[in-house]
């Protein structure tokens, strides 16, 4: 059981297993370059929020380049991405990539093989965190999980902390992106 | 009835807002008679979805008329029991839920101009990625699209299909009842 209370309190109780708190961006660089066939799903959020004017989709779209991750664009975030001159690789829904991911002989939105990262931001916090459950308890043994949004979700293999200012986020994204240039 | 509703009623269940276990059996009920039901986000807690894989599943009927097993090649409906995560996402769905494997060329054209007018409205400006899985013929195209419509299938190497007559998954699996039940 995790001591960190995550934001979204129904549907936590993680039994003995629950999300590593990672607030170092480094570490989460190098987790996100270890993995061999990551993929990022976007959520609608991302066209919602910003921080210090500049809209999170560009951030998650900057991390996508720099990382050389694929895209999975749910919900009605196509639109914006086109609008900003990036094509997802793949428009499932939420609940339709993670029925795709849950089945290991499943070919990957590039056709290269099933994922082995699965990097969720700006999903709505408790349908994350129902899709989390569900790869945690059904795709553990072929894929790990991950999310970049401010709140800590136990369902994840890796979370951020719920970081109380936005500045802190801010920081942390655009290390994570300066990290995953450097490595590049 | 479930069989008769669900290849030959173009009908759509909704049931959205903060759900209760009334609502969520409410969709339930629905599904039971065959009708697919559009949920809202919250009812992903209730863990209970009937979703498809539209690029792998099967997608044969048996086609009452003709007596013979069919590959329609339309994924209709797409999910039975699907989580929506915002409702910009919910509007093309209802309408790509609503259509069936036995609509007329007309009905076609009118659920295939819902389809793309909402997702234009909502989704993103071109045409949805699947429009060709649910174009039969030429007549299937609403008017107010044909020249948008035609040039992309022709683009993608699209091919006229035959419409299945009578569709019907009696036949398909082992049951005590007879084909002839469901021929009126």
């Amino acid at each position: 059981m995790s001591a960190v209370i995550p934001f979204h309190r129904v549907n936590v109780l993680t039994g003995i297993k629950s999300a590593k708190l990672i607030e170092d961006a480094p570490q989460y660089g190098n987790l996100i370059q270890k993995a061999k066939r990551p993929l990022l799903v976007l959520g609608p959020l991302l066209s919602e929020w910003s921080l210090d004017g500049k809209l999170l989709m560009e951030y998650a779209l900057d991390i996508a380049k720099t990382g050389n991750i694929p895209i999975c664009a749910t919900a009605q975030t196509k639109g914006k991405m086109v609008e900003l001159g990036v094509e997802p690789d793949s428009v499932y829904d939420a609940v339709e990539i993670v029925n795709a991911l849950k089945d290991p002989d499943w070919k990957g939105v590039r056709k290269e093989g099933n994922h082995d990262l699965v990097i969720f931001f700006g999903v709505r916090s408790d349908l994350e965190e129902q899709c989390l459950s569900v790869l945690k308890h059904f795709a553990f043994n072929h894929l790990k999980t991950m999310t970049l949004d401010k709140y800590y979700f136990p369902h994840a293999n890796y979370s951020l902390p719920n970081f109380k200012k936005d500045v802190k986020w801010q920081s942390f994204l655009e290390s994570l992106i300066h990290n995953l240039k450097k490595g590049e | 009835m479930a069989d008769y509703v669900l290849n030959r009623v173009g009908a759509c269940g909704i049931a959205w807002g903060a759900m209760s276990q009334k609502a969520a059996s409410i969709g339930t009920g629905c599904n039971r008679l065959g009708v697919p039901v559009l949920l809202g986000p919250h009812s992903s807690k209730y863990r209970r979805l009937y979703l498809s894989r539209k690029e792998e599943d099967d997608w044969r009927v048996m086609d009452a008329r003709k007596r013979e097993i069919v590959d329609s090649g339309e994924p209709s409906p797409e999910h039975i029991a699907y989580v929506a995560e915002t409702k910009e996402k919910a509007m093309p769905m209802i309408a790509k839920l609503c259509i069936r494997k036995n609509d007329t060329p007309q009905g076609r054209a009118i659920k295939l101009n819902h389809y793309i007018s909402l997702y234009k409205k909502y989704i993103a400006k071109g045409l949805p990625e699947d429009l060709h899985l649910f174009v039969r013929r030429d007549a299937d195209i609403p008017l107010v699209y044909k020249k948008e419509v035609r040039a992309h299938l022709q683009e993608i190497g699209w091919q006229p299909k035959e419409p299945v007559g009578l569709p019907t998954f009696i036949g398909t699996y082992p049951s005590k009842v007879p084909l002839d039940a469901v021929i009126h």
